[in-house]
């Protein structure tokens, strides 16, 4: 059976006035979380952007759930899309809350009122407050509870939780999956918060420099490397093992510290190799996606 | 319902081995009993914050062997198991949990002899409590 991809893109290229982008290729599978990660400027926010048709791309093709579409994209296709950009909608600003939701649902036909007002309860927000007298924070509140009370099939969210107190932060993450458990719902997320892909993601996709490095499964991933502290002679292990070492380092007492990939039964190698292991554990995310950038990427592509 | 998997992050051991031998472990030992409704794979995996990839194979996993069923379109259940073969499936685990035991023996060269006696030891003190 074939897997439906909700967006799908081939060889995608725009030259920026300043940095190119892509060639970017991706499948985003329908039904998953998939979460958006690289340093500031690498090209997140853009290829939201090419998802949503207000910026086109000079070259390269993107299919949406199976289809492509000249120029445009078709009405109910986007009324299916919703999405938190990273900044607020200025045409709204000079709106109150309600007057917004009256305005995003008459663009959006599945819009959800007693969804959206639930929400504004959930994040403490007044139906009758201005966008532009509101603190950051609560703005960014007001976009969430609007976009998913669209009944959306394909949510982008661009970092959604800046500016988000704590509080607001567990309640958004609840309301995101609670809008996962809707049939086949696809969320494509740019982040840089840790536990925002380790609680959400299915999928990491790491972009960097205007590339796509790849896109793997985040618990493959999380357990993809240990660090290992170890006595015993490093540089004798053999060679199938030792490729699959990186960074060593040793203290005055000959102490080894590396990481290693974690294939099945690793620790007991290392033993076999003659090497007494003191202590492992498994590296965190934020140290795996550090050193997928510098290369020592996942073999595990999607 | 809650299923008690406890995931341990720093263990190298992946997520996806884990939690399968956790789940296992509370069928065989009939602590979710037969013909139970397990959570969604969607649910299952947000309560236990990882992807539903990994839960998918857990489940497709422990179906192959017979411990789950999939009814289309209502979830995953309990299967039964006969005692016949829940007994070859503790022993299954129990021998797992044996071969880490040893493994970890191994790893700090703890010699066949003091193992057997420290397996006795504390076979004493579990089995023969204040005797």
């Amino acid at each position: 059976m074939q897997e439906l991809m909700a967006v799908q893109m081939n060889d995608v290229v725009k030259q920026g006035r300043n940095k190119p982008i892509g060639p970017l290729n991706l499948d985003i599978p329908v039904g998953y979380v998939v979460a958006l990660v690289g340093p500031n400027g690498s090209g997140k926010s853009t290829l939201l952007q090419f998802i949503l048709q207000t910026l086109h791309p000079d070259e390269g093709s993107i299919r949406w759930f199976g289809q492509s579409y000249k120029n445009t994209l078709p009405l109910e296709i986007r009324q299916q899309i919703s999405y938190v950009a990273e900044g607020p909608l200025l045409e709204e600003s000079h709106m109150t809350v309600q007057e917004a939701a009256y305005f995003r649902g008459h663009w959006y036909p599945a819009w959800d009122q007693q969804r959206f007002e639930e929400l504004l309860a959930i994040f403490s927000l007044q139906s009758q407050a201005k966008l532009n007298k509101m603190s950051k924070g609560e703005r960014r509140k007001f976009e969430i509870a609007a976009a998913l009370a669209v009944r959306p099939r394909l949510l982008l969210l661009d970092e959604p939780s800046s500016g988000l107190d704590p509080f607001a932060w567990t309640q958004m993450m609840d309301e995101i999956r609670t809008c996962l458990e809707g049939e086949d719902v696809t969320v494509i997320i740019s982040t840089h918060i840790v536990d925002e892909i380790k609680r959400l993601a299915d999928y990491v996709v790491l972009i960097h420099e205007g590339k796509v490095k790849g896109m793997v499964e985040k618990d493959a991933m999380l357990s993809q490397w240990v660090e290992v502290w170890a006595r015993g002679q490093v540089q004798l292990m053999s060679p199938d093992v030792r490729s699959d070492v990186i960074e060593i380092q040793e203290d005055e007492s000959g102490m080894h510290r590396f990481i290693v990939q974690n294939t099945p039964n690793i620790l007991a190698k290392l033993a076999e190799e003659g090497l007494e292991v003191v202590r492992s554990r498994a590296l965190e995310l934020e140290e795996t996606l550090g050193l997928w950038i510098k290369e020592q990427g996942p073999e595990l592509t999607h | 319902m809650w299923v008690p998997i406890q995931i341990n992050e720093n263990s190298a051991e992946p997520l996806y081995h884990q939690i399968e031998t956790q789940l296992r472990t509370l069928i065989v030992s009939e602590q979710i009993s037969e013909n139970t409704l397990l959570p969604s794979i969607r649910e299952l995996a947000a309560s236990l914050n990882c992807s539903v990839i990994t839960i998918r194979r857990v489940y497709q996993d422990l179906e192959g062997e017979g411990l789950l069923r999939t009814r289309q379109g209502t979830g995953t259940f309990v299967a039964t198991v006969d005692q016949v073969e829940r007994n070859e499936y503790r022993r299954a685990v129990v021998q797992e949990a044996m071969e880490a035991a040893v493994n970890v023996g191994l790893s700090v060269q703890y010699g066949k002899e003091d193992m057997t006696s420290l397996f006795l030891e504390v076979l004493k003190q579990k089995y023969e409590p204040e005797a």
